[in-house]
């Protein structure tokens, strides 16, 4: 008797379906990779050299912090936010208006699985392009690590939260320029305006007052706490605030998924 | 058909022009305006808000208000530099992404089959994408009055470097366009040239202030003559030769304004 082929069986979780997922988009990023990963190298170079010489002087910053060492972890941090959210935020959209993201939806994956396999994808990207950034920096200006785990806890969580606002935005796009009114509107401003470049204690106090409001604050905030040992807020709020956002967003991302929010008809 | 003269009047007629196609060459101008001004969020107003939130961070970063650079207060010094570099970056975006866009979709035909000669498409698409180099500049200096003091020193330089710039760039992202196959390709010329000669040649920073070597290589860089002369234009500060710059500006824009129209001449990947 012929072998038949048989519907393969897998229990709660479609692992390898999951995981096919996931490498999709870190191949896509490694076929663009001038784009993805050279191109905020590059960028955040020379970001770090205009800030060093329009700053001119060499002095302590904030506490002990000179302001180069000060700017790196803003920098690195901000780097793996924007690839995160790029990373999924442009896979859905250029899918969706090539009109292939059918293959995705009719795999047998779970909107749970969905959500969580761009979102680890995007946040995998986020921190592979943090460490590509943060490389040659580190030859450069010497960080004072203080706390490993913090550092780790704060990239994987502004990974996630701009892996997760990706796939929103990418779901809720229908053309490039609602993705980039996204990036310049809501991206780029909530990174920059949050003590990127800058100690949000310098700022007067009602605009710090509204800094502190802002979530992608405590991501940066808690990252430089764990690199450099100066934090601006407190580490224990930021955790928590991070932890929340990141659960509302991953609830909002899977609800679309499974509403089938401008997917399905 | 023999000499009946309702049969006549019935025919189309080939259109004669002279030595240019006016209508094609306007034609093609006119849609490269009207492709960024319907995305008028995306290609005016975004660039508007990413320049004001470098302004603040540049000023909030450096902070000390009484840091000068010469006898102009830093955020004087930066205006300029930061209009020029969204006229540039906005001037190189509209040719490369209209000629990249076209070439990938495959309807460059549509704009390489018209009778328009290597001449006329050079100048269309340059002359399209200086149009909004310039519409962002004169949009971003209007908003910049409101919060910075920029008054004008010399109208003429700002107009001259205004103008130069914008063509330059426009023609950059014209060849880049031309010569990119994929958008990776682009972003690598838009990360690994545009990028780095705009950032470092003095826009954020007095190049008086470096080492003599880098001193002398930021000469090299004709980015720097563009930021420096319209810079001068603003506030009457200038950190190198204007009479150079205006040179330098006048050949580096013929030089590639010649080789775009090679290429069109050509049809370097354009034309099989």
């Amino acid at each position: 008797m012929p072998t038949l082929v048989m519907p393969r069986r897998y229990g709660a979780v479609n692992w390898r379906g999951l995981w096919t997922l996931c490498l999709k988009d870190l191949h896509r990023a490694r076929k663009n990779f001038r784009y993805s990963v050279l191109g905020p190298v590059v960028s955040n170079l020379l970001f770090l050299i205009v800030f060093a010489m329009a700053q001119g002087r060499g002095g302590p910053y904030v506490g002990d912090l000179t302001f180069l060492q000060f700017l790196v972890p803003g920098l690195v941090i901000f780097a793996v936010c924007e690839s995160a959210y790029s990373t999924s935020s442009e896979s859905l959209l250029f899918d969706k208006m090539e009109g292939m993201i059918a293959d995705t939806l009719m795999a047998p994956l779970t909107p749970l699985e969905l959500t969580v396999g761009y979102a680890c994808s995007s946040a995998a990207m986020g921190l592979i392009t943090g460490a590509a950034v943060a490389f040659p920096m580190l030859f450069v200006v010497h960080l004072p690590i203080a706390s490993l785990p913090l550092i780790l806890f704060f990239a994987a969580g502004g990974a996630l939260m701009h892996g997760l606002l990706g796939i929103i935005v990418g779901l809720w796009a229908e053309r490039w320029d609602h993705h980039a009114a996204a990036m310049t509107f809501i991206v780029i401003p909530f990174g920059f305006l949050s003590g990127t470049f800058y100690s949000v204690a310098s700022l007067p106090a009602l605009a710090e007052q509204v800094a502190r409001l802002n979530p992608v604050f405590y991501v940066i905030d808690g990252f430089r706490a764990g690199s450099t040992g100066h934090a601006d807020g407190s580490a224990i709020t930021g955790g928590i605030v991070v932890t929340l956002v990141v659960l509302a967003l991953a609830a909002g991302a899977h609800r679309l998924f499974r509403i089938g929010y401008k997917l399905k008809p | 058909m023999s000499g009946h003269p309702a049969a006549d009047r019935a025919i189309p007629q080939v259109r004669h022009f002279g030595a240019v196609n006016w209508i094609g060459l306007w034609t093609l101008y006119y849609r490269e305006v009207r492709r960024f001004v319907k995305v008028a969020t995306q290609t005016v107003l975004a660039p508007l808000v990413t320049t004001l939130l470098y302004l603040a961070i540049f000023v909030l970063a450096i902070g000390d208000p009484a840091h000068k650079i010469g006898d102009v207060p830093f955020r004087s010094f930066l205006a300029p530099g930061l209009i020029m570099m969204a006229m540039v970056q906005n001037a190189f975006a509209n040719t490369s992404s209209s000629i990249m866009i076209s070439k990938i979709q495959g309807n460059i035909v549509d704009t390489l089959m018209p009778p328009l000669s290597p001449g006329e498409l050079t100048c269309g698409f340059a002359l399209g994408g200086m149009t909004r180099g310039l519409a962002v500049g004169f949009i971003m200096w209007g908003a910049m009055t409101f919060l910075v003091p920029v008054a004008v020193h010399d109208f003429l330089f700002v107009l001259f470097h205004a103008v130069a710039a914008s063509l330059m760039l426009s023609l950059l992202g014209l060849i880049g366009g031309i010569w990119s196959e994929k958008f990776d390709h682009l972003a690598a010329v838009t990360n690994f040239i545009i990028t780095p000669f705009a950032f470092l040649s003095g826009t954020f920073y007095s190049i008086g202030g470096l080492p003599p070597f880098w001193h002398g290589v930021a000469h090299l860089n004709p980015f720097f003559y563009m930021i420096d002369g319209f810079r001068y234009g603003f506030t009457g500060h200038a950190d190198g030769s204007l009479t150079a710059g205006l040179i330098v500006l006048t050949i580096v824009d013929i030089l590639l304004w010649a080789l775009a129209y090679r290429m069109f001449a050509r049809g370097y990947r354009l034309k099989a």
